[in-house]
């Protein structure tokens, strides 16, 4: 694979991967728990938009941002009925914690209950690649791309230079002080949740749409989604984004090495040529994950 | 007769579930950590004491120790990252390496036969017990694990080294302020759990005598997470309790699938949903679960 083709696969997964890590960060960084649910609640608006797009027969840009906004409200009611209480009690983040994977197993299968296992596609023309620098992209990958860029910059935005933005900014630096000065945190926690859940929606539809759509593939994006936002740094939304773009290259690339030179180490074993097998393609983030945890838990970028 | 068979089947089941159980109650209960990837121990018990004994030829007794000893060494390694991570980040590796664990037995086929599991698994003393009394004679083997592992871990929570693991558990600055080494302690808990799981392992693999990568999907992780919220953490009686409930709702729901109009997937579904309403609802209203853990206190 050359470099073209290994730099838009890397984009295109960052553009999903960040949106998802964005909503993480944030949870984490103002609730204080990691919140296992959360590319759950990506894959449910992933699947209300299916039944917008394919049942309802609307436009498919159009059905993700109403499913966006629907999960964005489920995103708000399931903290209403569940963690508010929870906060309300004292309860340890650790406790939120367990709750958050309680909740990711009962949504995960009630959308297997409602949609079944069966994977499902949206309805989208054939896609006929463009070719650039010798490297295939489709205008699906484009678009990908271009709504997570501009997703992106929403965000940054809607944190620096609205009240909202503000208010949260200023819960997530000193709580205390922040309802000191009359926030309203329970309020801006609600927003926040809203904004969670549909930027998760925006990435998961958009991982569905590139791949296959089916009610486990919050599980299975769940590992590349918390090593994107560790990697970047807990709290920090451009470290999310950063953290994402690392992984996607990670993910693309590690496959494609040659370990023979390394482990031949100047001819003392001659071993030939060695590449990981693809089986082990969902192990990249794990592996990844786990060695940041270990070497740098803190992430590369500081908190702000 | 059938009904008989199932009964024996469905307590043999409780009974590993319960091994397994008390293992994660042993880590979350006693010690605070917080383990996703409770199923590692599990699949590397059951496959180190069937290749062992498949593909080696070694005797039984060695390979359930060999499955208990490797476990362990897991347990070691996981271990490991708990002395620069806090307990969130920690519960998230887990969950990675849970995963890797099953990745490796579906990619290293040349060791494990890959996604076609191993087979042929023998069962244990088949020459002595006649064919009809096999299930009884099982069934009061996985018993007398319970027994003794029960009472080893209560021995073992009870003891000093126990209420070192409930002191890191409730305030661990206090208790490194003290002078106890947390770290090591964590380590020790861990291998004890490993090595309980990896027992557990060992004795499903020579009960169902196949064991596939399927056999240990993360959803095994979440049964047991049920299993010590609905039972109640911080005793072991909890987690038998716990087991007891959820297997039982588990395996009798299968049957359930004659007389409600869903398909067989439609009701794992249902049923994990139910489980997973089920933790909810613990954590909110009843958070110590059914049986609630004595504390003692000292004057």
């Amino acid at each position: 694979m050359d470099i073209a083709q290994i730099l838009i696969n890397t984009l295109v997964r960052a553009a999903e991967l960040s949106l998802l890590a964005i909503g993480l960060t944030m949870v984490f960084d103002i609730l204080k728990f990691a919140n296992f649910a959360h590319t759950d609640y990506a894959v449910l608006g992933a699947l209300f938009a299916y039944v917008f797009n394919r049942i309802l027969g609307l436009n498919l840009f159009l059905a993700i941002i109403l499913a966006a906004f629907v999960t964005g409200c489920v995103g708000i009611l399931i903290d209403q009925a569940i963690f508010k209480r929870l906060r309300n009690i004292g309860a340890k983040p650790v406790t939120l914690m367990i709750t958050s994977m309680g909740t990711a197993i009962a949504l995960r299968n009630l959308m297997r209950l409602i949609w079944s296992s069966h994977t499902k596609t949206y309805a989208i023309p054939l896609q006929k690649p463009f070719e650039i620098l010798g490297a295939r992209i489709t205008p699906l990958q484009i678009g990908i791309i271009v709504v997570g860029l501009i997703s992106m910059i929403a965000f940054h935005l809607l944190l620096h230079r609205t009240t909202f933005g503000k208010a949260l900014r200023a819960i997530s630096d000193n709580s205390d002080l922040a309802s000191a000065c009359a926030i309203d945190s329970e309020k801006m926690i609600k927003r926040m949740w809203f904004l969670a859940s549909a930027y998760g929606v925006i990435g998961g539809s958009m991982i569905a749409m590139e791949h296959l759509l089916y009610p486990r593939l919050g599980f299975d994006i769940i590992i590349p989604v918390f090593c994107a936002t560790i990697l970047g740094g807990i709290g920090n939304p451009y470290g999310a984004m950063l953290g994402a773009l690392t992984l996607a290259f990670a993910e693309n690339t590690v496959l494609a090495l040659d370990l023979g030179p390394i482990i031949n180490f100047g001819g003392w074993f001659d071993v030939g040529s060695i590449q990981i097998s693809t089986g082990y393609k969902p192990a990249i983030s794990f592996m990844i994950l786990i060695i940041v945890l270990l070497f740098k838990p803190t992430g590369i970028l500081r908190k702000k | 007769m059938a009904v008989i068979n199932f009964v024996i089947y469905l307590s043999t089941m409780i009974g590993i579930y319960s091994l397994l159980a008390m293992s994660l109650n042993f880590q979350v209960g006693i010690t605070g950590l917080i383990n996703f990837g409770q199923v590692a121990f599990f699949c590397i018990g059951a496959y180190t004491s069937s290749l062992l004994v498949v593909n080696a030829g070694i005797p039984v007794v060695v390979a359930f120790l060999a499955a208990m000893a490797l476990s362990g060494v897991f347990g070691y390694i996981m271990s490991i990252p708990t002395k620069s991570l806090k307990s969130d980040y920690w519960a998230i590796a887990t969950l990675a390496s849970g995963e890797i664990v099953r990745l490796v037995a579906l990619n290293e086929g040349w060791l494990t036969a890959g996604p076609f599991g191993v087979m042929g698994i023998p069962q244990i003393l088949k020459d002595f017990i006649s064919k009809d009394a096999y299930p009884v004679f099982y069934l009061l083997f996985v018993m007398a694990c319970i027994i003794i592992v029960y009472f080893f871990l209560d021995k073992l929570t009870n003891s000093p080294f126990g209420r070192n693991l409930k002191a890191i558990r409730d305030e661990e600055e206090l208790c490194l302020s003290l002078g106890k080494d947390t770290q090591k302690l964590k380590l020790q808990a861990m291998v004890v759990a490993g090595m309980v799981a990896g027992l557990a392992g060992a004795v499903f693999a020579f009960y169902i005598q196949f064991i596939s990568p399927e056999n240990f999907q993360p959803i095994e992780t979440f049964l047991m997470w049920a299993m010590i919220i609905v039972g109640g953490r911080g005793n072991f009686m909890g987690a038998i309790a716990g087991a007891v409930v959820i297997q039982l709702f588990n395996v009798s729901t299968r049957f359930l699938g004659n007389y409600v109009p869903l398909g067989s997937d439609s009701m794992a579904a249902l049923r994990m949903t139910i489980i997973g309403v089920l933790i909810i609802l613990f954590l909110l209203y009843r958070p110590e679960g059914l049986i609630k853990e004595k504390k003692k206190v000292y004057d």
